[in-house]
């Protein structure tokens, strides 16, 4: 066990996220100034109302597409220049997880905060992740929590994450509710999971089976937001008899703003029917 | 004057110091963070039976606590703008976290080394002085006792185990910790120990005693903000309400100069209950 994890160590995750980063700019098109969508629709881009209707794989394949060059560009910049030697500091194995988690948090935060039908793509989740880790390594490597503010170099870092996180509240483009979600999920994995501790195991032990459940709850939040209209629309059209009405109610409820006594049966079922016509169309016109 | 046996019969019968645990706020987070986690399961499972109440109580829960963040925001700002010690609290508080955060366990770690090699009364008294400065009461009380069995006579260690032993509560045994202090060493620590010795015989409705020992510390050492706030809540004990209110408004007036935290915090106290006293 312990060789089969010496040779995932040596594994270059960095590289191999660049490749794939670049393969998939390949495939998309995003070596154009912007992308094709359908190609990136196809790939994997992710809007929370495929992952409510079962897409689920798209928590993941969102973190490796880019919308156009200038993105590709910055994205891979960022992880050429943060990646290596966060890898070599904390090993191959763990740097595959920070990613991973990373991304997908920024794709929980967009599942649960965003609009429904607006596309997400791009590695910056995860990137923002890689920054929250080196934020909580250093917190966690000091004499105390924040001895790593008596240094430059990781004040510095500060700074790269307020600048970044100002970039993205300036332009009205880039989506900060999943950088911020990458952020606080690179952080926590790495400051209750991946990182060094001077601390007994034990005490950090009731964190870590929180963090583990609240991710878990999220993500079921995600995957099931049984508040939202999307989602009681999908169901809606797959339930059967007293469920189908009893959805159809609940997604009228969602969308009218109207005291329940109105919402009688048959004005449900007519804003279900009118819903589903426009997604319908909506869906037709994102393929076409 | 120092009755070593008598001193240790009477700390023998303490109760055991608490054995420490996950700190409150700690323990909130912990709660607030499971609080969530409850939160989508519970709302998944009553979508199965009812998913329009979901829909009305997700609604509501949001509006709610939007509102509630508002208001909450509002009542803190009023809250901080016309009540003297919430500011002075988030002060106080916010220089503990600093303390808290800005030092390591390891000049303790390194004193417990050096006891290993050389048990003595002094590096007891280290470990002990170490562990209070971190409100670590239940290391420090065991070695603070222990510098005491080996060396009674001094007055660091009879004032530092007093500190512990107020913290913890145990009140008639601190005034007797500082009691052996102040008498070993006339003026110690620049007049705590006799501070010290006068609020807990305040706190134990000894209230002549401590108006007599509040009145010796500030002859001797000059009143500061905490002493002269314990003196007004003595005097108000022995039945001075008048005095307590003039000394109380001396302490509420405006400073010349900026207080540290400490000194803060007992000038909004005193304020508080001057301006109370003042509506009553």
């Amino acid at each position: 066990m312990k060789d089969l994890w010496q040779k995932a160590d040596e594994i270059p995750v960095t590289l191999l996220v660049a490749l794939a980063y670049l393969t998939l700019a390949l495939l998309t098109g995003s070596f154009g100034m912007v992308a094709d969508s359908h190609q990136l629709d196809a790939w994997g881009w992710l809007t929370p109302r495929d992952v409510a209707i079962g897409e689920t794989w798209r928590l993941f394949s969102a973190a490796f597409l880019h919308g156009g060059l200038i993105h590709l560009v910055f994205n891979l910049s960022m992880l050429v220049s943060v990646g290596p030697a966060l890898e070599r500091t904390m090993g191959s194995v763990r740097f595959a997880i920070l990613y991973l988690v990373s991304a997908l948090g920024g794709h929980l935060a967009i599942c649960l905060l965003y609009d429904e039908l607006q596309p997400v793509i791009g590695g910056s989740g995860a990137l923002f992740g890689m920054l929250g880790a080196l934020l909580a390594w250093n917190m966690r490597s000091g004499r105390h929590l924040f001895a790593f503010l008596d240094f430059e170099g990781p004040r510095r870092l500060l700074g790269t994450i307020a600048v970044n996180l100002a970039i993205g509240f300036v332009i009205p483009f880039i989506s900060n509710t999943g950088h911020i979600g990458g952020l606080l999920a690179g952080f926590v994995v790495t400051f209750w999971f991946l990182s060094p501790t001077r601390k007994l195991a034990a005490s950090r032990r009731p964190w870590q089976v929180a963090f583990v459940a609240l991710f878990l709850s999220l993500t079921l939040a995600a995957v099931q937001p049984v508040w939202r209209w999307d989602w009681l629309l999908h169901a809606a059209s797959h339930a059967t008899g007293e469920r189908r009405v009893a959805l159809q109610q609940a997604l009228a409820r969602s969308i009218l703003v109207a005291p329940p006594a109105e919402i009688s049966p048959g004005l449900a079922e007519s804003v279900f029917a009118e819903s589903e016509r426009e997604m319908r169309d909506f869906d037709l016109q994102r393929r076409r | 004057m120092v009755d070593r046996h008598e001193e240790l019969r009477g700390l023998s019968t303490l109760p055991a110091a608490p054995v420490p645990t996950r700190g409150t706020g700690e323990r909130v987070a912990l709660a607030i963070v499971w609080l969530v986690v409850a939160v989508p399961p519970c709302l998944w499972l009553a979508s199965q039976q009812a998913p329009e109440a979901v829909v009305a109580t997700v609604r509501s829960a949001t509006a709610i606590l939007v509102s509630v963040l508002l208001w909450g925001l509002l009542g803190a700002a009023l809250a901080a703008l016309l009540l003297p010690p919430v500011p002075a609290w988030f002060r106080l508080k916010l220089d503990a976290l600093r303390r808290s955060l800005g030092s390591d366990r390891s000049p303790l770690l390194r004193a417990l080394g050096e006891l290993q090699h050389f048990a003595s009364a002094q590096r007891h008294c280290e470990v002990g002085r170490l562990a209070l400065s971190r409100g670590e009461h239940s290391l420090a009380l065991p070695h603070l006792i222990a510098a005491l069995e080996l060396d009674p006579r001094a007055p660091a260690t009879h004032h530092q185990l007093g500190l512990t032993l107020f913290a913890l509560g145990h009140l008639p045994h601190a005034a007797h910790c500082f009691a052996n202090a102040e008498a070993l060493d006339p003026g110690h620590a620049f007049g705590d120990a006799l501070l010290y010795a006068a609020r807990c015989a305040d706190l134990l409705d000894q209230h002549e005693a401590a108006l007599a020992g509040f009145e010796r510390h500030e002859q001797r050492h000059g009143g500061g903000y905490k002493s002269r706030y314990w003196h007004a809540l003595a005097l108000d004990g022995a039945g001075q309400t008048l005095a307590a209110s003039n000394l109380l408004r001396a302490i509420a007036a405006r400073p010349e100069r900026r207080l540290s935290p400490e000194e803060n915090w007992f000038r909004s106290l005193a304020r508080l209950r001057s301006w109370s006293r003042r509506r009553a």
